[in-house]
């Protein structure tokens, strides 16, 4: 779960750009315009499955640092199970960021191994390769077109991952809002499946940075849907690079 | 082929109880053959799945002997770029407190990356609690397999009661494996535990059993292993799942050679039984051989008729055995895992037999040989037949004084040839030519040796029954080549069976001593029942806390592990030598008492086992390379110990150096001594009372340990007790076939004999102890041979299987036992031939031919 | 002596075969008796009948006025012991046993002593002339001279009967003289019953009487032609 995991609902705007004229001009646009020094919030996250049973979860989490070099604390608060479960995510501009957790029924943290970016981030529909923090350059991008969501007028973008870089999806239609550069839809296909979507909806401006404050995750393999909510959203808040260490993530 | 039909089918059909006999020997041998086999491969092929299921896309995996490691070895292995995925690994076979389940195999793992090599394919039910950040954040959950669940009547949430250090836990099924590669593992008793909560369950610290992993696409699974052995060191293994089955085949190396002994034997004494059939039947078919031969059979036709008849018999004995033989294996599969499982301490769950067709077209091809084998020199005989005299009624064949010298000659020559290769015994193969000449030998001597002991049986009979005892007896002089088979048969089998008997003994004397010497602390404390399982270990802090109780004296840490030397892993056992030998003065094999032991406790030495010393070819003073962690190890084998903790030979070193090279403090047992005046029951309850509330713990006292050690033994010994049985109902086989075959041969002459007065009892009785002379014959021979075969056996198991060195003790207890048995049986076994007999019609009798 | 009245014998099988179809027959004691006829007559399943091998389907035999329908085959087996020696046309010899053994065997079973049984096996293997090859095994014999051992085992006890299937029957036809001659000469001086089954009419004519069997029937009974005067019977 890379650094991503608090990523979710905002970096993922960060998506890619680059390459082509415009669609990368506009991909990195927004990626600019969600830059910020630090960030907090508590999120809500529903898994809806199937058979349409609900599992909640709830935590906190802190970022310190942009983009590139951030660090990341995200403590869980609910439910009961994982209550104090905590995650210490720090990026590395050049490569996979650097994982912990914190279990404190063994008082034990550990690196989390994570080899396999397809696999799903602990049973919501995201996979761990949808919540990183995604390199524009390894991506190519084209213009596909226009589009509509939820009434605003988008881009259409497609990009794909260079040869360079492996990846579980051939392609993806990334939708981005001309008004304020919002990405507000996300498309993966492998070949011509549609492997996942992730719509971004509830769009706020939150300390001057336009904000999706609910991303849903649709997998239609699976017929599930993930919503994560974004609450009490601050931007630029003074934390302490000391809250962002091994030691911080023990002491809980 | 039609000649077989024409002339093979009408007599076989007529004797076919006697051809039934006969085939017993080869279904006997086929049967223990293929029984122990499969029943042998069954547990290696149940092992061997457990492992490939449970290594699911595992390319290589990395383990230090079964020592552990730490956890920043993976860190390691993880940094080297063509290492797609590297996940840490914890197994541990746990009892469960559930009714009829028995032993749970956990699979410690990391889930987080885990599924880059293992598929889980969880069942997608209630998706909060098939949740992984509870499964890890919740150090009592597990994943179980649908069967296991189905069986206990289990669902996400239910509980499972499990042993661990900390005492009996309660345990949660927070996750439903569906029916797949891995959950076939172990029979399906499996679960799957965070490697982080398992290193607590099992006291592992904060180390790793073994670490699997998986090559980047493109990179070469051989180039990656010798880059990780590189980098870690010789103390590591970095292997192939596949080769966990062939350390276990090393490990059980002893069983397999003991399966096969049987099996070989078996086969040798069944192609006796049907050399003597056959012999007979020439003997029988003398006419119809004459008439053949008139008729314009060639003698290669003849032979051909009797060859093909031993290619039928050996395929239908073969058959018929590895059809029993598979019966035997369902039968012994689970008890033979099991006792692999205690012996070895290495666990698998063998629930179905696995038949290898090799094996059995093996099995079926070795039973065909061994009869055409047998049946070659009656066959020859056969070709041999004399038309003319065949024909002349009431003629019979007569063992010509000549060639009982010759045999007698060739007999001294090959004793003399065995002599000899003893003395040579340097060349050591030369005890395996030696031991092979004397069963020659022996052989030769028997018609001889039987005639010589069934005149000097004569008297005896001859007092206990006037006419039939001599008429018995006279039966066996005048005819020893009627019987001269079955007293081999039975002369083998009880040479056998005595040489077994002699091996247990001095085992199970050995055994002892080294009990009563070695083993004399008043109680031990170990983690599991099981004095041989490691899954469990104590953590350091426990010699302190125990010392700490009162009425204890001495408290001494061992910590015991299978380190792989040269490719075999070997046991290590580490503790404090010093202590160790002022309790427990074990004289040495070897070696300078006082100075190899000081030498041994200030960590500059080893010392060996006796056997592993034998089996391995150390001798006093070499260097031995230990791979650990930190590197090789380069210590001088300081002294050579008799000690019994492991078949393949075991190595005692002093824990302070396992504790610097294998950076690991922890230990399997305790041997705790006590204060003069204390009693073993209090302070038992005092350990328990003082541990009682934070780890899981037993307490044995001397006698249990004892009485453990000697049920293992007498269960391993239990594949010897199926040999001595095997080689007793061979036996039997033997007798009982000669006689139906005598009496069928003599029935004209027992009609004489009635003819001329013999009352029916008189001709019973004449039977009987016709009978009771083959047994009695085959007893001397045997049980004299026997004394022999002890030797050669004793050489064999002390230098090439156990390495041991074992004191030669005639069996007394087992050979008594076997003059009534064998007795017994022979006369049970005379009476349907007597019954027949006497019942029979004396005309068709008189005219028999 | 021996006493048949109406006795058949019928052998049960696929096909039912009739070997001895009522027959009456008289033999007084201390006759010398052939029974003649071509092979499957019946002659041997008589004298197997009289010898108590075998049983009568019908019919009664009483041997030296004892009934044998109703004996036990012990009871069978001590009449044919105290009563009855037997010769066969193949000697039926045991293999493995010297001359003086085969003769002993008979005493044995009647639980002699030893030393009187060789006592008792060295008279008759004097009687037999064959006194000089009394260690010998049967296979180091001649045809005559095993015939006469098999002759002295018959006589051991001196039985009242004796019986001889084809006694000549697998000798050449001088020996087969002479072996004819001693069971005339035993017959004369022992006084026993002579009951011989034969093929051969030169054999049979020797006898003093002589009967005739055909399919199971007493065709003819007469007096041999060349046969001496008997010391008792009927001549």
């Amino acid at each position: 779960m890379n650094k991503t995991f608090l990523v979710s609902g905002f970096l993922f705007l960060v998506v890619g750009s680059c390459a082509a004229q415009d669609a990368r001009q506009i991909v990195t646009e927004a990626q600019n315009r969600s830059r910020s020094k630090s960030q907090q919030y508590e999120g809500t996250l529903e898994v809806v499955g199937s058979s349409n049973k609900v599992s909640l979860k709830r935590w906190i989490y802190q970022r310190i640092g942009s983009f590139g070099a951030s660090k990341a604390i995200l403590r869980f608060t609910a439910p009961p199970e994982v209550k104090g479960v905590a995650l210490l995510i720090v990026n590395h501009p050049d490569r996979a960021s650097d994982q912990w957790m914190w279990t404190p029924a063994i008082e034990r943290d550990r690196r989390i191994a994570l080899q396999d970016r397809s696999t799903r981030f602990f049973a919501t529909d995201f996979s761990f390769e949808d919540l990183e923090e995604r390199d524009v350059n390894q991506y190519d991008y084209k213009l596909a077109g226009e589009d509509t969501v939820d009434g605003a007028a988008c881009w259409k973008i497609e990009s794909k991952p260079k040869e360079s870089k492996s990846s579980q999806y051939t392609s993806s239609l990334v939708s981005v809002r001309k008004d304020n550069y919002v990405i507000v839809q996300i498309e993966n296909y492998n070949k011509d499946k549609l492997i996942r979507r992730v719509h971004y909806s509830d769009i706020q401006q939150v300390d001057g940075i336009w904000t999706a404050r609910s991303t849903e995750v649709y997998d239609p393999g699976r017929q599930s849907r993930t919503v994560l909510k974004l609450e009490k959203l601050q931007y630029n808040v003074p934390l302490k690079e000391d809250d962002f260490t091994l030691e911080a993530l023990r002491r809980g | 082929m039609i000649l077989l039909r024409l002339i093979s089918w009408p007599y076989i059909r007529k004797h076919l109880l006697r051809w039934m006999l006969t085939l017993a020997g080869i279904v006997l041998g086929v049967a223990v053959f293929v029984g122990m086999h499969t029943a042998n491969q069954s547990v290696l092929y149940a092992f061997r799945q457990t492992v490939d299921r449970i290594a699911g896309a595992t390319q290589l995996q990395i383990s230090a002997g079964e020592t552990g490691f730490d956890e920043n070895v993976l860190d390691r292995v993880q940094a080297v770029p063509q290492v797609r995925v590297a996940v840490p690994v914890i197994e541990a076979v746990v009892s469960t407190a559930l009714a009829g389940q028995g032993n749970l195999l956990i699979l410690g793992v990391d889930m987080t990356g885990d599924r880059g090599l293992r598929d889980y394919d969880l069942e997608s039910g209630d998706a909060a609690v098939d949740d992984p950040l509870v499964f890890l954040a919740q150090p009592d959950s597990l994943i179980v397999t649908e069967s296991f669940a189905r069986e206990n009547r289990l669902a996400i949430g239910g509980k499972i009661p499990l042993s661990t250090m900390q005492g009996e836990k309660r345990f949660t099924v927070r996750g439903i494996m569906k029916s797949g590669g891995l959950t076939s593992a172990f029979g399906g008793n499996l679960a799957v535990m965070d490697v982080y909560a398992a290193q607590k369950v099992f006291g592992r610290g904060r180390k790793f059993d073994r670490i699997d992993l998986a090559v980047s696409d493109g990179a070469s699974v051989d180039t990656v292993a010798r880059r990780i052995k590189a980098l870690l060191g010789p103390g590591f293994q970095v292997q192939e799942p596949s080769a966990r089955g062939q350390q276990f085949e090393s490990i059980s190396r002893i069983y397999s050679l003991t399966a096969d002994i049987t099996s070989a034997f078996a086969l040798f004494i069944g192609m006796f039984i049907i050399y003597n059939t056959f012999q007979i039947a020439v003997t029988q078919r003398r006419a119809e051989i004459g008439i053949l031969r008139a008729l314009g059979a060639t003698r290669r036709q003849i032979r051909t008729i009797f060859l093909g008849e031993s290619v039928v018999a050996g395929l239908a004995g073969s058959l018929l055995g590895l059809a029993l033989g598979i019966g035997i294996a369902r039968v012994m599969t689970g008890y033979i895992g099991a006792l692999l499982g205690e012996v070895y301490g290495i666990a698998q769950r063998a629930d179905e037999i696995s038949t290898d067709p090799k094996l059995m077209l093996f099995a079926v091809v070795l039973g065909v040989i061994t009869s055409v084998v047998a049946a070659f020199i009656p066959a020859r005989a056969a070709a041999r037949v004399d038309p003319v005299q065949a024909l002349q009624k009431g003629k019979y064949q007569q063992l010509s004084a000549g060639e009982n010298r010759t045999r007698r000659v060739s007999a001294f020559i090959v004793a003399l040839l065995a002599v000899g290769c003893v003395l040579l015994r340097k060349y050591h193969a030369l005890v395996y030519v030696a031991d092979a000449l004397a069963v020659v030998a022996a052989l030769l001597l028997t018609p001889t040796l039987a005639l010589l002991v069934a005149r000097m049986l004569r008297p005896l009979l001859k007092l206990l029954s006037p006419v039939e005892g001599t008429l018995a007896a006279d039966s066996l002089l005048q005819a020893p080549r009627r019987t001269s088979g079955a007293v081999a048969a039975l002369m083998l089998s009880l040479a056998l069976v005595v040489a077994l008997g002699g091996l247990t003994r001095a085992s199970y004397d050995s055994i002892l001593t080294w009990l009563n010497v070695a083993l004399n602390p008043d109680l031990f404390v170990t983690p599991s029942e099981s004095l041989t399982a490691r899954d469990f270990r104590f953590p350091e802090a426990m010699v302190d806390q125990l010392r700490a109780i009162p009425g204890i004296a001495e408290v001494q840490g061992v910590r015991d592990a299978r380190i792989e030397i040269r490719g075999t892993p070997i046991m290590f056992v580490a503790a404090d030598v010093e202590s160790l030998v002022r309790r427990a003065n074990v004289p040495p094999v070897a070696g300078d008492a006082r100075t190899m032991y000081r030498e041994a406790a200030r960590g500059r030495a080893v010392l060996a086992s006796e056997n592993f010393a034998l089996l391995r070819g150390y001798k006093l003073g070499d260097m031995i390379d230990i791979p650990t962690p930190r590197g090789l190890l380069h210590l001088p084998i300081a002294g050579i110990v008799t000690d019994y903790s492991d078949q393949e030979g075991s190595i005692l070193m002093d824990r302070s150096v396992f504790k610097r090279y294998w950076n690991d403090d922890t230990v399997n047992i305790f041997r705790v001594y006590l204060t003069s005046g204390a009693t073993e029951a209090d302070v038992k309850r005092r350990i328990l009372e003082r541990f009682s509330a934070e780890r899981r713990l037993f307490v044995l006292t001397n006698r249990d340990v004892r009485r453990y050690i000697l049920r293992l033994t007498d269960q391993w010994f239990g594949i010897t007790y199926v040999q001595i049985a095997v080689a007793v109902l061979v036996a039997v086989l033997g007798i009982v076939n000669t006689l139906t075959v005598s009496i069928t041969d003599r029935r004209r002459e027992l009609g004489v004999l009635q003819a001329v007065g013999g009352l029916r009892n008189q001709i019973r009785r004449t039977i009987w102890l016709e009978a009771l002379t083959i047994g009695a014959v085959g007893l001397i021979l045997g049980l004299a041979f026997g004394a022999l075969q002890l030797y050669f056996s004793l050489v064999i198991v002390v230098e090439d299987i156990a390495g041991l060195r074992l004191g030669y003790e005639y069996p007394y207890q087992i050979s008594l036992a076997l003059l009534p048995v064998i007795l017994a049986v022979a006369f049970i076994s005379a009476i349907g031939p007597a019954e027949s007999v006497v019942r029979g019609s004396l005309v068709e009798a008189l005219e028999y031919e | 002596m021996i006493r048949l009245a109406h006795v058949s014998k019928i052998f049960q099988g696929k096909r039912q075969v009739t070997a001895l179809d009522g027959i009456d027959l008289e033999i007084g004691r201390g006759e010398m008796v052939s029974i003649i006829g071509p092979s499957g007559s019946g002659k041997s399943t008589l004298l197997n009948l009289i010898g108590g091998l075998d049983t009568a389907t019908s019919g009664e035999i009483a041997i030296d006025g004892q009934r044998l329908s109703g004996l036990s085959d012990d009871e069978l087996t001590r009449l044919r012991r105290d009563k009855i020696g037997f010769i066969f046309q193949f000697f039926n010899l045991l293999p493995t046993l010297s001359c003086m053994e085969n003769v002993s065997i008979p005493l044995h079973l009647r639980g002699w002593p030893k030393k009187k049984i060789d006592e008792r096996a060295r008279e008759l293997l004097d009687l037999v002339g064959l006194a000089h090859r009394m260690e010998h095994l049967p296979d180091e014999l001649s045809g005559g001279e095993r015939q006469r051992c098999a002759i002295a085992r018959a006589l051991s006890v001196y039985p009242p009967v004796l019986l001889a299937d084809e006694p000549t029957g697998n000798l050449d036809t001088h020996t087969g003289a002479d072996i004819l001659k001693l069971i005339r000469d035993l017959h004369q001086r022992l006084g026993s019953t002579v009951l011989i089954v034969t093929h051969d009419i030169h054999v049979a004519e020797n006898c003093a009487r002589l009967v005739a069997l055909c399919d199971g029937r007493i065709e003819e009974d007469r007096a041999g032609k060349l046969g001496p005067v008997s010391m008792g019977g009927k001549l």
